[in-house]
């Protein structure tokens, strides 16, 4: 839960000062104000104005700004010294904290950007709280820009250090806000993503929850056959990771499990996992006798549909875990599986929810590849039209045919790719599927897919055409150029279709030679309308984003105009989510390959690992609270407010047994913008460090004359 | 209106004139920072004055500043760059309904100015103070505020009156 | 000369390079609580980007983006910088971790004296090409590197100096600042783990020479970066030979990249986004000028990469897609370009344009291999170990790569490595020395630990090797 408490290793060494302030001491003291032992908070002021060796003092009468100071209300001590930020400088505000018990210390000096920490670090060194420290900055919005006006620039000097003085009366001890960590991440999603993310945070000594919502590990990489650019298989590579997720006992893996429900926040988030039953266990000894009795024919998702399985199946030889699994989606529950194994199937079971408490969630979602409509180039009207990730399992040796490239029996003598199939899709040339929006973002993968694609069926079939229509050749990546060199040094014949016309595929007059034409306009021979003749095409499909609806409803995550989960900001926080301890990694974020994925899971993992690294999570207490006794419970913070979970409406005991609608700012999701305040009628909710009535402190003294000098010899 | 204010209003006629300018701390206050840093010059009858978002700040706090004898303000966003959701749309609405009551009290709306600066948006930064600057030069210092007129029964201005 | 023994333990991490991948990773291992060095070779952080206008594909002003992480790294605790400063040897040492030996080149400025208050440069005689500035500006011999440089501390050329003391007399700081007398500083210490993230240098306009890059209207797109930076040289976008404002700008894409010619046969993978975006900027800057991008392939693969593309067409920037063959001067300064149009009539043409951006490519930084046994790829960036899994593993145990130094990137991709890259050093750091807060020293090293201990601490494979 939520506590605000001191950090510990700065918890000050001294308590709150109180009785004689004693003897003041200093060469440059100025003035003494008033020494009342009653002072309240805010009432005995430390104000400090820098020379910066001329660069303030040449044009800043430093010595009239701490006079006028001195003579502020509440102003304990001002002085001028040479360098505030060398030790000297710093020593003097640490040794007036303590000897005249200061309770708020101004520095004017340069922009804050340059020393607010240094100085926040000495008044901690003398015990006080580091927000009760303000900076004025008098050099780069003084000196530096109005050198030539001695008497104005020191006016203004004087109001700007008064400002400061007006709203450091009015400064709060602030504390870090705190959230107990737990010290679990669940990781949503075991493909290369999610492995990778599962095993870099349990490295960093986190434990893990990786969840799988089918029942075997991998994604969608294990389908790809070989990868780019190290053309090494795919399913070893994954495995690799696998194995190692396997072996970390810091890593709980749970297949055949969604996540269902998630509430709290940053640090503990409670999440309800849901497990169907595998509906297989160790038990089972003949699982080749319960598949083949088993009467369920359903298309194989791992051969993409190409060949089908049964409902009690496992994908592939190499698929972990080793034991197979009932598709329940599709399983009549004949109980025909059960007769043949004999042991170690049970048909009868149920889902089951259990909730764990974690400190972070990592979303390894994946991404779907684009289905074509049907008759989009021809797809699924043809047979002889298929997508790149079933050419991919009609290429790999584990694929449907052994790895055999036959189209129905016959070797094609000419096959035609086709790139961007679902992706750089533009209004009024492309057509969106029916319900869908156009997916107008590049896939980025599949220019370097298809090519090696086409250099591997030219490799194996030389007598083989292979024609690639493309729009421009992406092969960004390291290592990547290298195919598309081969591709012409092999002979693949490039076409290059406008932005603004689509090749078509159409079915040749009976009796041509081939079965399908591919018809498209040219652009690298003069726009010329050429006929392609194919026994094959090959659709270069994107990615889309994943349905993740039940995610986004849960965690409140937005998605991006693209369909896919969105980062706070692409540079600055591009693996973490508008929701604190929500992180994304891999193609859940956009489409990305296997360099990439794995890339964004460690980053990824070590943010949340990180966050978690303590026993409590410790955030900025800029944050905005709410005055619950001028709070009318009007609701409009919550309603202006663009951060879910930052601010709601609850009861709260007004009186004894009287209840009233107040708001609640949850410290840990709250931003510290204020569009709360200025939306709040009743004044009741402010940004802490940043309130109201402290800047109305500051109008009131930009905007009011300083005290009367008094007629006292003040030692230069 | 307190003492400090009417005194403010009745020096009006004479005085030198106030500038006040609201800046974010991630583009603008650094943007202003680089100006000085660059030693380009500018009045400096200019107070900055630094804050999250500019998004905060309720309609009746630039009353407030007025009434009390702000003669000008200049916002310094972040404008598109802003670091919070939603908030750059949400400050030009405030600022929308903080022109209303500016009429309604005979303010001249020029007074009141939403742009961005970036962190190193110094001639930009040099160009909307010298643009200011002559509003003020036309305008001269604000004197005391009129009469609230038909936006009077906006929460907000019950809330500055 | 510091011939002190290393200490054990000065720093956990050392990072070579203080660009945004550099400080990314040091930023996210001090999170961590390790205690991280960061050597710059220039006299400020913030890398190649601090000097970018605005970025792509969200237009945030770069330096607004640069700065923050520049400044949290500057006021870590855990956070050293040495700017100015160059890796002289980085060794395995026999306990485990680095040796380092690290060279503070003199700036003749004492850093911990000096407040950046700008007096010595004002007082400077010297005027130089400012290579900030893609030596469009010019530069004192005494000077702070650029407006945002952290530290604000100025440096003295020595190449430029005239010893006429000026700095000196007008430096305000007791003692003062200005030290003519100061000698390198050679320093040694112990490092757990390393990280290079020594980024990239672009490919000289003048590479090409059918291109003339050394026409003074033929420019690199860094320096276009400075041209459309609100502080930039001029403080808009003039051309450089005579002042004159352009009104018909070419981008020659793949200038340096895709070029066997040039022993760089890869892609850049920035070249096409920046010039989209400055194209766009300039439009926006010229609302009177014809801005042609030449092409071969446009690469928008980034996420909102395509739509920012799109954008651009609708805006009016013309795309041809051509071989640029040869780029010539003529004598008013204007450039004529002789372009194979590589679709349409597949013509010849000999367009005139007013300024020449050359989308330069990126090739490697400084190279590591002067200070450290890493192995590189054919194309000069380090090889990665495993460049499926763990892209910023290098061959060597307990050094990583991370950013442009393993290959071309982008900003975006950039970020993301560089904390991919501080996740393998935890992982590797807790198997080596253990995680930071249960820290027993001595610690066993990898080296001392058997293949069984290895792999029941699921050590890298390489380690077994190394």
């Amino acid at each position: 839960m939520v506590s605000q408490e001191w950090p510990a290793a700065e918890q000050p060494d001294c308590p709150e000062p109180a009785g004689d302030p004693g003897p003041v001491t200093g060469s440059d003291q100025i003035d003494l104000g008033a020494s009342d032992s009653n002072a309240g908070p805010g009432e005995r002021l430390g104000v400090y104005v820098c020379h910066c060796g001329g660069n303030i003092s040449d044009v800043v009468d430093v010595d009239h700004v701490a006079d006028v100071l001195s003579r502020e209300e509440g102003v304990t001590i001002a002085r001028h010294v040479a360098f505030m930020c060398s030790d000297e400088g710093q020593q003097k505000i640490t040794e007036d904290i303590k000897e005249l018990k200061l309770d708020r210390v101004i520095v004017a000096a340069c922009t804050p950007s340059l020393h607010e920490t240094t100085f926040r670090k000495a008044v901690i060194r003398a015990g006080m709280n580091p927000y009760l420290f303000l900076p004025a900055n008098i050099r780069e919005q003084v000196s530096w820009a109005h050198p030539h006006d001695t008497k104005a620039a020191t006016d203004k000097a004087v109001s700007i250090v008064r400002a400061a003085v007006g709203k450091s009366r009015l400064l709060e001890p602030l504390q870090a806000v705190r959230v107990d960590a737990v010290h679990r991440i669940l990781v949503v999603g075991a493909g290369v993503a999610g492995l990778r993310a599962a095993l870099d945070t349990a490295a960093m000594g986190q434990a893990v929850t990786l969840i799988e919502k089918s029942p075997f590990l991998g994604g969608r990489s294990m389908m790809l056959g070989t990868v780019y650019p190290t053309d090494e298989p795919a399913v070893p590579l994954v495995r690799r990771l696998i194995d190692e997720v396997m072996a970390d006992e810091r890593i709980e893996v749970r297949t055949c499990t969604r996540l269902t429900a998630l509430t709290g926040f940053l640090g503990d988030f409670s999440v309800t996992l849901t497990t169907e039953p595998r509906g297989v266990d160790a038990a089972l000894t003949d699982a080749a006798a319960a598949m083949a009795a088993c009467p369920t024919i359903v298309p194989d998702e791992f051969q993409a549909a190409l060949t089908t399985r049964k409902a009690f199946y496992k994908p592939h030889p190499e698929a972990v875990p080793e034991l197979p699994a009932i598709d329940w989606a599709n399983c009549t529950r004949c109980g025909e599986c059960v007769l043949a194994a004999g042991a170690g199937i049970e048909i009868d079971g149920v889902p089951e929810d259990e909730v764990i408490e974690v400190g972070a969630v990592i979303v390894a979602t994946g991404y779907d590849h684009y289905e074509p409509a049907e008759g989009e180039y021809g797809y699924k009207t043809s047979e002889r039209v298929i997508t790149l990730p079933q050419l991919e399992r009609l290429l790999d040796p584990e694929g449907p045919t052994a790895g055999k490239l036959l189209i129905d029996g016959t070797t094609p003598r000419s096959v035609a790719f086709i790139h961007c199939v679902g992706s750089r899709q533009i209004a009024g040339v492309d057509e969106p599927k029916p319900g869908c929006e156009l997916n107008e973002y590049c896939s980025r993968v599949c220019c370097t897919a298809t090519l090696q694609a086409t250099n591997e069926v030219r490799r194996r079939l030389p007598d083989t055409a292979v024609y690639d229509l493309y729009r421009d050749i992406r092969t960004y990546q390291k290592e990547q150029e290298r195919y598309y060199v081969q591709a012409s040094k092999l002979g693949v014949r490039f076409l290059r279709f406008d932005e603004m016309s689509r090749p078509q595929v159409l079915p040749a007059d009976p009796g041509d030679d081939y079965p399908l034409i591919v018809r498209v306009t040219d652009t690298l021979t003069f726009g010329a309308e050429l006929e392609v003749p194919a026994d094959l095409v090959v659709l270069g499909v994107g990615m889309e984003p994943r349905d993740v609806s039940d995610i986004v409803d849960m965690t409140k995550n937005p998605v991006g105009n693209d369909g896919f989960l969105l980062e706070v900001h692409p540079k600055l926080r591009p693996v973490e989510t508008a929701i604190p301890g929500i992180y994304l990694a891999g193609a859940s974020q956009g489409p990305k390959d296997i360099t990439e994925s794995t890339s964004s899971a460690s980053a990824a993992s070590v943010k949340a690992a990180t966050v978690l690294a303590k026993d409590y999570v410790e955030m900025e207490p800029f944050v905005a609270r709410v005055d619950l006794s001028r709070c009318t419970g009007a609701g409009t913070c919550v309603e202006v407010c663009q951060y879910d979970g930052a601010i709601s409406m609850t009861e709260v005991e007004v009186e004894e047994g009287v209840f009233a609608a107040k708001a609640y700012v949850n410290p840990v999701a709250c931003v510290g913008c204020g569009a709360c305040v200025a939306a709040c009628a009743s004044e009741a909710i402010d940004v802490q460090g940043w309130e109201m009535d402290q800047y109305r402190a500051m109008i009131d003294a930009l905007t009011s004359s300083p005290p009367e000098a008094v007629a006292v010899e003040v030692p230069a | 209106m307190t003492d400090v204010a009417t005194s403010a209003v009745l020096e009006s006629a004479t005085r030198p004139t106030r500038m006040l300018v609201i800046a974010t701390l991630l583009c603008s206050y650094p943007g202003i920072d680089a100006t000085g840093q660059a030693h380009m010059e500018y009045p400096p009858n200019t107070y900055v004055i630094p804050t999250p978002d500019p998004v905060m700040f309720p309609e009746s706090f630039y009353l407030y500043c007025f009434e009390r004898g702000v003669d000008a303000i200049l916002i310094a966003s972040c404008g598109t760059d802003s670091p919070y959701k939603g908030s750059f749309d949400q400050l030009a609405k405030q600022i929308d309904r903080t022109y209303a009551l500016m009429r309604a009290r005979d303010i001249d709306i020029r007074r009141l100015k939403l742009t961005a600066i970036c962190s190193v948006c110094t001639k930009a930064f040099i160009k909307e103070i010298a643009d200011m600057e002559k509003v003020l030069d036309d305008l001269g210092p604000i004197g005391p505020i009129g009469p609230v007129g038909p936006a009077a029964d906006d929460p907000a201005a019950e809330v500055a009156a | 000369m510091s011939t002190a023994v290393p200490q054990a333990n000065d720093y956990d991490v050392l990072v070579v390079g203080g660009g945004i991948a550099g400080l990314q990773t040091a930023l996210d291992l001090a999170d961590r609580g390790r205690k991280v060095l960061i050597v710059e070779k220039e006299p400020s952080i913030g890398g190649k980007m601090i000097a970018l206008s605005k970025v792509f594909p969200t237009m945030d002003c770069a330096s607004c983006i640069t700065t923050p992480r520049m400044s949290s790294a500057a006021h870590h605790d855990n956070v050293d910088i040495w700017v100015y400063s160059e890796v002289d040897q980085l060794q395995p040492s026999d306990g485990g971790g680095f040796d380092a030996t690290i060279t503070r080149k003199a700036t003749y400025v004492d850093e911990d004296v000096c407040i950046g208050c700008r007096l010595c440069e004002y007082a400077c005689p010297v005027d130089v090409p400012h290579e900030f500035e893609g030596n469009m500006g010019v530069r004192r011999a005494v000077y702070i590197p650029f407006g945002t440089a952290i530290p604000q501390n100025a440096i003295i050329n020595a190449d430029d100096c005239i010893f006429c003391g000026k700095c000196e007399k007008v430096c305000p700081t007791t003692p003062t600042a200005i030290d003519f007398a100061q000698l390198p500083r050679t320093e040694q210490l112990h490092f757990d783990a390393a990280v290079l993230a020594t980024g990239y240098q672009t490919t000289p306009v003048d590479a090409k020479a059918e291109y003339h890059g050394e026409a003074s209207n033929v420019i690199g797109g860094l320096d276009m970066e400075r041209l459309l930076s609100p502080n930039g040289p001029y403080g808009r976008v003039l051309r450089p030979s005579d002042g004159k404002i352009p009104d018909r700008v070419a981008y020659v894409q793949c200038a340096g990249s895709r070029d066997e010619t040039l022993g760089v046969p890869y892609c850049s993978r920035v070249c096409c986004m920046y010039a989209i975006k400055q194209a766009m900027l300039l439009a926006g800057a010229l609302p009177l000028a014809d801005i042609t991008i030449y092409y071969m392939d446009i690469r928008a693969f980034g996420k909102g990469y395509e739509q920012f593309y799109q954008t651009a067409r609708a805006m009016g920037i013309e795309f041809v897609k051509a071989k640029v063959a040869r780029i010539d001067e003529e004598a008013d300064g204007d450039l004529k370009l002789r372009i194979e149009r590589m679709e349409g009539d597949g013509s010849v043409d000999e367009p005139l344009h007013d300024l020449v951006v050359l989308s330069v490519g990126m090739r490697p930084g400084t190279d590591p291999r002067s200070f450290v046994g890493v192995d590189l790829d054919s194309d000069g960036f380090i090889a990665p170990a495993d460049p499926k899994l763990d892209t910023t593993l290098t061959r060597m145990p307990g050094l990583f790569a991370t950013g442009t130094a393993i290959g071309p990137k982008d900003i975006v991709d950039s970020v993301v490595e560089a904390s991919a890259a501080a996740a393998k050093v935890e992982g590797y750091l807790a198997v080596t020395t253990g995680p930071r807060t249960q820290r027993a020293k001595p610690f066993v090293s990898v080296r001392e630990m058997g293949p069984d201990e290895l792999a029941a601490a699921g050590v890298l494979e390489e380690v077994h090797h190394g």
